[in-house]
């Protein structure tokens, strides 16, 4: 009976070591090597290019072709029928967000870690963090690029994001069409070869009927490239307003 | 030395807008709404300055109008941040360069904007950076 005890104790303690170890093992190695297969997480590190060498330019026709469209509601039209483009946030160095933000023909640097992803624009400067941590976001983390939590599944990054705050050209740069603080936009991050892959949908019951969404790719920057300051400078940015027709007087 | 306002037909003109500065003046925001792509305006004057910025890089040019009074072109070019991967930098072009720009004119009325605009020296020579990929 004592024997049985000492061995049975002696096991317990055989299983917390390995525990133990697992554990060290998980925390010391770099995320591209802590999924159970290369497939389950892929590698999406490295700067990127969304330039015209990997995909047409932006414009009122790109990424949003008549395929793809959104379906705008009332509310929708209403604001666009009225926007004028000189009141632009971006005139005033004000930087564009998801989903037009990933569309924008500028290098982006990508960086994982165990417990989160960081998406880092050269335009404007901007940085997102995709937490893979489980937190949630709490009503006081409304922002600009809102809030974005993630996991890995089968060989994609998936991002789900949402908080944000109004923003009048919040959908694309082009077609004066605004997002809402319900917008929720969907990530899915993968890779083909030495390509970047992702499918951006976007979801707003403000100003949209349905979800939208569209497919786009980058190419690797070239080697050795870092992502330059953008250091937006505001006469810069709001100096072509003065060439518009103005829409009201 | 004089500058000259026709209608044309703009293909040709963008085309070599797109040669000459490596793409549309910008991503940042469409060309249409601020300059009209159905004409084409030339400007051969002195740079007065070059402004090698984000979201858009401007040059500055003063150049006899039609009637002979001075204008003051503002052309508008493309992020220096896409400038610069074609190895644009502040210097490639500088105050006192004397330099012909041939693009599409500004919307409103009573400004003297450009944008798309083909860079070349007077003689028709392209200007170039340093460094192209």
């Amino acid at each position: 009976m004592q024997e049985t005890t000492s061995r049975t104790r002696w096991r317990g303690w055989v299983r917390v070591a390995a525990g133990a170890a697992l554990l060290g093992l998980t925390v010391a190695l770099p995320a591209s090597a802590q999924s159970d297969s290369t497939d389950a997480q892929p590698d999406l590190a490295g700067v990127w290019d969304g330039g015209p060498r990997a995909r047409p330019v932006n414009g009122p026709n790109m990424p949003w072709t008549p395929d793809n469209f959104p379906v705008l509601n009332e509310r929708a039209l209403a604001y666009q029928h009225a926007f004028d483009e000189a009141l632009a946030p971006k005139y005033d160095c004000v930087p564009s967000t998801p989903p037009a933000l990933q569309y924008d023909p500028y290098m982006m640097e990508v960086v994982q870690w165990p417990d989160r992803v960081m998406f880092r624009y050269e335009k404007d400067d901007q940085v997102r963090t995709v937490w893979l941590d489980g937190r949630k976001p709490t009503p006081q983390d409304y922002s600009v690029q809102g809030v974005s939590v993630g996991h890995y599944d089968s060989g994609a990054l998936h991002v789900v994001t949402t908080h944000f705050t109004f923003d009048i050209t919040g959908f694309d740069d082009y077609n004066g069409i605004p997002s809402s603080q319900l917008k929720k936009v969907i990530e899915r991050y993968w890779r083909e070869g030495e390509e970047l892959k992702a499918t951006v949908t976007v979801e707003d019951p403000m100003f949209l009927r349905e979800q939208a969404s569209y497919t786009t790719q980058w190419l690797p920057a070239s080697d050795g490239y870092k992502l330059q300051a953008y250091d937006c400078d505001p006469e810069a940015a709001r100096r072509p307003v003065k060439f518009l027709v103005p829409k009201y007087r | 030395m004089k500058v000259m306002l026709w209608v044309a037909a703009t293909a040709v003109v963008v085309t070599a807008a797109i040669v000459t500065m490596g793409g549309p003046a910008s991503a940042h925001h469409a060309s249409g709404p601020f300059y009209d792509n159905t004409k084409s305006v030339e400007a051969l004057g002195t740079v007065t300055r070059f402004v090698f910025r984000n979201p858009h890089s401007f040059l500055y040019v003063d150049a006899p109008g039609e009637n002979g009074e001075m204008v003051a072109w503002e052309i508008e070019m493309g992020a220096s941040v896409m400038m610069s991967r074609r190895g644009w930098t502040p210097e490639t072009i500088q105050a006192g360069d004397q330099i012909k720009v041939v693009g599409q004119p500004s919307r409103a009325p009573g400004t003297f904007g450009m944008c798309c605009a083909e860079l070349t020296q007077p003689d028709g020579t392209p200007i170039r950076p340093a460094r192209g990929d």
